[in-house]
């Protein structure tokens, strides 16, 4: 009886010859890994030993009872591929206008949000997000210097908020990433904020949501940031 | 007269934690507010500033490569 590894509860893998490998079902993240130029040019499955239903694939027209025990079966890299999991396409209506302005400063919080910018973007696909240019965000901060420093800020707008009373009143909230000033402070509002849109995207009454949410106002607030229910890093 | 001496002491300390406890939650609060900062009248220029360079065409949604 083959050895089992140590640590996983998992039973072994059945091994069907030398160079047989696992074709599961991947990740999208480990598909995209996957480059054109790469080596290996075949993929090759193992029909399992045990008395599992062999899964028919790609151009193999065989029936699987067809198929003897442990054989290896070889599939061309060119097989037809499946259909990409992650659309591109918006899902639903746009609740919110996110704005990026960001002037340039050389500064963490612009690190991280360089290196998140892509998940955020799948992450709000159904908003429209407008990155200002760095020309175009230094203009705008110049003419409202108090926020100088605070950049990249995240400019979100309440769609709904607007077109019922423009903006006279409450109509969306700022991030204002810049003020922090250590890489997990940055990452960790910038979680945080993009966890708050998404789950508040149907809110009737985002503003109080972002009150008791987000700013942790009010009594309870405080027993929150008493109770480190706020990360520390971020001001609770 | 140690008594008293002993029970003004508790009052001064615990008034104290009492102070730091309020300092402590009132910073990070104000420290919440400044980092998600709501938007109303006061920032009615800018968010009509940025509707108004949505609307004239001069910024577009971003699509991979593109920055306005």
């Amino acid at each position: 009886m083959p050895k089992s590894r140590p640590g996983s509860g998992l039973p072994p893998r059945p091994r069907a010859g030398e160079g047989a490998r696992y074709n599961g079902a991947g990740s999208p993240m480990t598909e995209d890994l996957a480059k054109p130029g790469d080596t290996r040019n075949k993929m090759m499955a193992a029909v399992p030993i045990a008395a599992e239903k062999p899964a028919a694939r790609g151009s193999v027209s065989q029936k699987p009872s067809a198929i003897p025990e442990g054989t290896v079966i070889e599939f061309s890299a060119h097989a037809p591929k499946a259909p990409k999991p992650w659309k591109d396409k918006p899902s639903g209506s746009p609740r919110f206008r996110i704005f990026i302005i960001d002037s340039g400063w050389n500064s963490v919080a612009r690190r991280v949000l360089r290196h998140n910018f892509a998940l955020i973007r799948r992450l709000h696909k159904e908003d429209p997000i407008y990155l200002l240019s760095r020309k175009k965000s230094v203009e705008l901060i110049h003419r409202h210097r108090w926020l100088i420093g605070r950049d990249p800020i995240f400019a979100v707008h309440d769609l709904r908020a607007i077109g019922e009373h423009g903006t006279s009143g409450f109509h969306g909230l700022h991030l204002h990433l810049g003020i922090l000033r250590t890489p997990r402070q940055a990452l960790t509002a910038l979680q945080a904020f993009a966890r708050f849109l998404r789950e508040h995207r149907q809110s009737a009454n985002l503003e109080a949501d972002i009150r008791t949410g987000l700013r942790r106002e009010g009594i309870l607030g405080a027993v929150e940031i008493l109770l480190h229910k706020v990360p520390r890093v971020i001001g609770g | 007269m140690l008594d008293r001496f002993g029970e003004v002491l508790s009052v001064v300390l615990g008034a104290l934690a009492l102070a730091y406890l309020a300092y402590e939650i009132d910073r990070r609060k104000r420290k919440l507010r400044e980092l998600f900062h709501v938007l109303g009248s006061e920032e009615a220029d800018i968010s009509a500033e940025l509707i108004g360079l949505v609307e004239s065409g001069e910024l577009q949604p971003y699509t991979r490569g593109a920055r306005a």
